[in-house]
C-alpha cells in the first residue's frame, strides 16, 4: 500500500510506577506451585496520576454536552 | 468465530467555546477532515449508493409506511435545506480503503467497521475507528477559529438523548423470528453486566435519586419488546431487514441494545458471546426456557444495581438473577461449541470467569468491563474529593472517560496506566486503519478503493459499480461469503491492473 498522508501520531509515553499487580521477580504466582501470572491486586490501584487527570475534567462539560437523537 | 459481524459506532460531538454549537455542521466537517489533506488521499471514496438501502422492511415478512423517526427525519431534512448542501455533501458517506463506511449520520459521526469473521479483526477495526476519528479531531482543532472539537464514544448527553452502537451477525434467514426473539430476549437484556459501560445518572420520567450508576448507558431508552423503530420507542429486539446479503439465505440481526464500547476485552466478550448464542439458535439447542415476565422492566432493574443483587421475575413466578441467566446461555456454549476454535475457547473461558469474578466481588472485573473500570474511577474520585454522587462533576467525568483523544480521555489514562487488559495490539489497530479483513468481502472493497476508485461509480456493502450509464459494470457481492468465493474475488482484486482486468478476472 501507498503511504498515507493521514499521520496518527503515537501517543505519548511517559515514564510510569509499575501497574500495582505487575510481577516482580521473586515474587509467586497464584498458579500451581506459585507458578504463572498474578490476579490483579484490586484493592490498592496507585490512583494519584487519575485523580490529578479527573481533577482537570471541566466539572460542568457534561451539563453544556447536548446531542441530537441517534439511533 | 464462524460468522460475519460488524460494529456501527455513532458518535457524540460537541464544540467547547461558542454559546450554541450546530452539532450537525460540525459532525459533517470532522467527517470531512478525513479527506481535505494535501496530497488528496487516494484511500477514500465519496460513491455510498442510498437506492440499495430500505429501513422500512420488516424481517417478519412485511414493509412498514413509515418509521416513527420519519417525522423528526423529516423535520430535520427541512431545516438541513437551508445549508444549501446536497444530500450527499450533508451525509458525506465515505467508504475507506479498510473497507469501512464513516459519514455523517443525524448529526453523529458515525463509523461502521468492514465486515469483520474473527474477533481480533472487529476489535481491531472497532479501534481503527477511534483513531480516525481522534485524527479527524486533531486536523478539525488545527484549523477551527471557533472552539475546541471534542468527540465522545458513547451513548447518551444525559438529558434523553441518545445515539447507538449497534453489532451486526449475518445468521440464517431460516430460523423462524418468533424463535430469535424467544431465544434471545433473556440474553440481551442480561448482556449488560459484561458489555455495559456505565452511566451516571437516570433519563426516564420515573422518580428514582438523581446521581444513581447504571451498569448500560442504554437501558433507559427502551420501552417495547419488538419493533422496526430505531429512534423512538427503541426495541430489545429490532426487526429492520437490511441483510446487505443474499435474503434467501441471510438475515443480518441487528442489535440496537448495546452500549459503546472502550474496553477491547468487553467489545470482544459482546460480540463473541452473541456470536455463539447465535449458533445455539441455528443448531435449535439455544436455551428456550427462560421467560422474562416483564423484559422492559427487567432490563432497567438490571441496570441500576450495580451491586448485582437483584433478581428478575419469570413468567412463571420464579426469579433469576441476571448472572444466572446468563450462566444458562455459557452452560449451553460450552456444552456444545467448546474446542470448535480458538476464539470460542477464549471467549467461553473470558465469560465464565467474568460471571463468576462478577458474582464474588463486581471490582474484580476493573480491567476487563467498562462499567466496573468507569466506577472504579468515580468511586476513586468521590472518595478523594469528599463530593456526593448526585454532583454534576461525575457526569463530566463519566463522559470524559469516552473521550477519543488519548491525551485527554479518562478510558486512555486506564489504558496508559496498564489498568486494563488488552484484546488487540496497537500494530494490529494500526495496520486495520487502512487494511481491510483478508477473510471477508470488505477486502474486495477496500482494495478497489484502493485501486479504482476513481473509475467506481457507486458503492453498498453488497455491490460496487464502476463506469457509467449504458458503461456501467455491477460486481454483486450479496453471497461472497464463503472462504472459496472470498478467495476468488480476492486473487481477482489482487491481480488486476486495471477495471476492465478485474471483470475479466471475476468471469473466469
Amino acid at each position: 500500500m501507498a503511504d498515507s498522508p493521514v499521520e496518527f501520531p503515537e501517543r505519548i509515553h511517559r515514564p510510569t510506577s509499575p501497574a500495582p499487580w505487575e510481577r516482580k521477580e521473586g515474587d509467586p504466582g497464584d498458579g500451581p506451585g506459585g507458578s504463572g501470572p498474578r490476579r490483579p491486586d484490586v484493592d490498592a490501584p496507585d490512583t494519584r496520576e487519575l485523580l490529578k487527570k479527573m481533577r482537570r475534567v471541566d466539572p460542568n462539560q457534561a451539563r453544556r454536552y447536548r446531542q441530537r437523537t441517534g439511533q | 468465530m464462524q460468522r460475519t459481524l460488524g460494529i456501527e459506532t455513532e458518535y457524540g460531538i460537541t464544540v467547547d467555546g461558542p454559546e450554541s454549537v450546530d452539532v450537525v455542521a460540525e459532525s459533517i466537517a470532522l467527517v470531512r477532515s478525513y479527506t481535505q489533506v494535501e496530497p488528496p488521499t487516494q484511500d477514500a471514496a465519496m460513491k455510498w449508493d442510498y437506492d440499495l438501502e430500505d429501513p422500512h422492511q420488516d424481517v417478519r415478512g412485511f414493509r412498514v409506511d413509515e418509521l416513527m423517526q420519519d417525522f423528526d427525519e423529516a423535520k430535520y431534512f427541512v431545516q438541513d435545506q437551508n445549508r444549501k448542501l446536497s444530500f450527499q455533501e450533508i451525509k458525506s458517506d465515505l467508504v475507506l480503503s479498510n473497507g469501512a463506511r464513516y459519514y455523517n449520520d443525524h448529526a453523529h459521526p458515525e463509523y461502521a467497521t468492514p465486515e469483520c469473521k474473527t474477533l481480533r479483526d472487529i476489535i481491531a477495526q472497532d479501534k481503527a475507528g477511534e483513531r480516525i476519528i481522534e485524527e479527524c479531531v486533531r486536523r478539525r482543532n488545527l484549523h477551527s477559529n471557533g472552539g475546541i472539537v471534542k468527540v465522545y464514544k458513547n451513548n447518551t448527553d444525559f438529558v434523553g438523548h441518545s445515539y447507538g452502537c449497534h453489532d451486526n451477525y449475518l445468521m440464517e434467514r431460516g430460523i423462524p423470528f418468533d424463535f430469535v426473539i424467544r431465544g434471545l430476549t433473556p440474553f440481551l437484556v442480561t448482556r449488560q453486566i459484561v458489555a455495559g459501560a456505565g452511566k451516571v445518572g437516570i433519563e426516564t420520567d420515573e422518580r428514582v435519586p438523581f446521581g444513581t450508576y447504571q451498569i448500560s448507558q442504554r437501558a433507559d431508552f427502551f420501552s417495547v419488546l419488538v419493533s422496526i423503530d430505531t429512534m423512538n420507542r427503541r426495541p430489545i429486539i429490532n426487526t429492520r431487514d437490511e441483510p446487505h446479503a443474499d435474503s434467501d439465505k441471510y438475515r443480518r440481526l441487528h442489535v440496537i441494545i448495546g452500549d459503546a464500547n472502550m474496553s477491547e476485552v468487553a467489545g470482544a466478550l459482546k460480540v463473541g458471546m452473541t456470536s455463539l448464542v447465535l449458533d445455539l439458535l441455528e443448531r435449535r439447542l439455544c436455551p428456550m426456557q427462560i421467560e422474562l415476565a416483564d423484559p422492559i422492566s427487567a432490563l432497567r432493574t438490571i441496570s441500576r444495581d450495580h451491586r448485582l443483587k437483584s433478581v428478575a421475575l419469570l413468567a412463571g413466578g420464579r426469579t433469576i438473577s441476571a448472572i444466572d441467566i446468563q450462566r444458562e446461555y455459557l452452560a449451553a456454549a460450552h456444552k456444545h461449541l467448546r474446542g470448535r476454535d480458538e476464539e470460542t475457547n477464549w471467549v467461553l473461558a473470558m465469560w465464565e470467569q467474568v460471571l463468576s469474578d462478577l458474582e464474588r466481588d463486581p471490582m474484580l472485573c476493573r480491567d476487563r468491563l467498562d462499567w466496573v473500570a468507569k466506577k472504579w474511577l468515580l468511586d476513586a474520585f468521590v472518595e478523594a474529593e469528599s463530593v456526593e454522587w448526585d454532583n454534576p462533576w461525575l457526569q463530566s467525568l463519566d463522559l470524559e472517560y469516552h473521550n477519543v483523544r488519548r491525551d485527554e480521555g479518562l478510558y486512555a489514562e486506564l489504558m496508559r496506566q496498564k489498568n486494563l487488559q488488552r484484546f488487540v495490539t496497537d500494530d494490529e489497530v494500526r495496520r486495520a486503519i487502512r487494511q481491510p479483513p483478508c477473510d471477508t468481502r470488505a477486502y474486495f472493497r477496500g482494495r478497489c478503493i484502493e485501486k479504482f476508485a476513481k473509475q467506481m461509480s457507486s458503492v453498498q456493502w453488497d455491490e460496487i459499480a464502476f463506469g457509467e450509464n449504458d458503461r456501467e459494470a455491477v460486481v454483486r457481492l450479496l453471497n461472497v461469503f464463503d472462504e472459496e468465493d472470498v478467495q476468488r474475488y480476492n486473487a481477482a482484486i489482487d491481480n488486476a491492473q486495471d477495471v476492465e482486468t478485474l471483470l475479466r478476472n471475476l468471469k473466469e
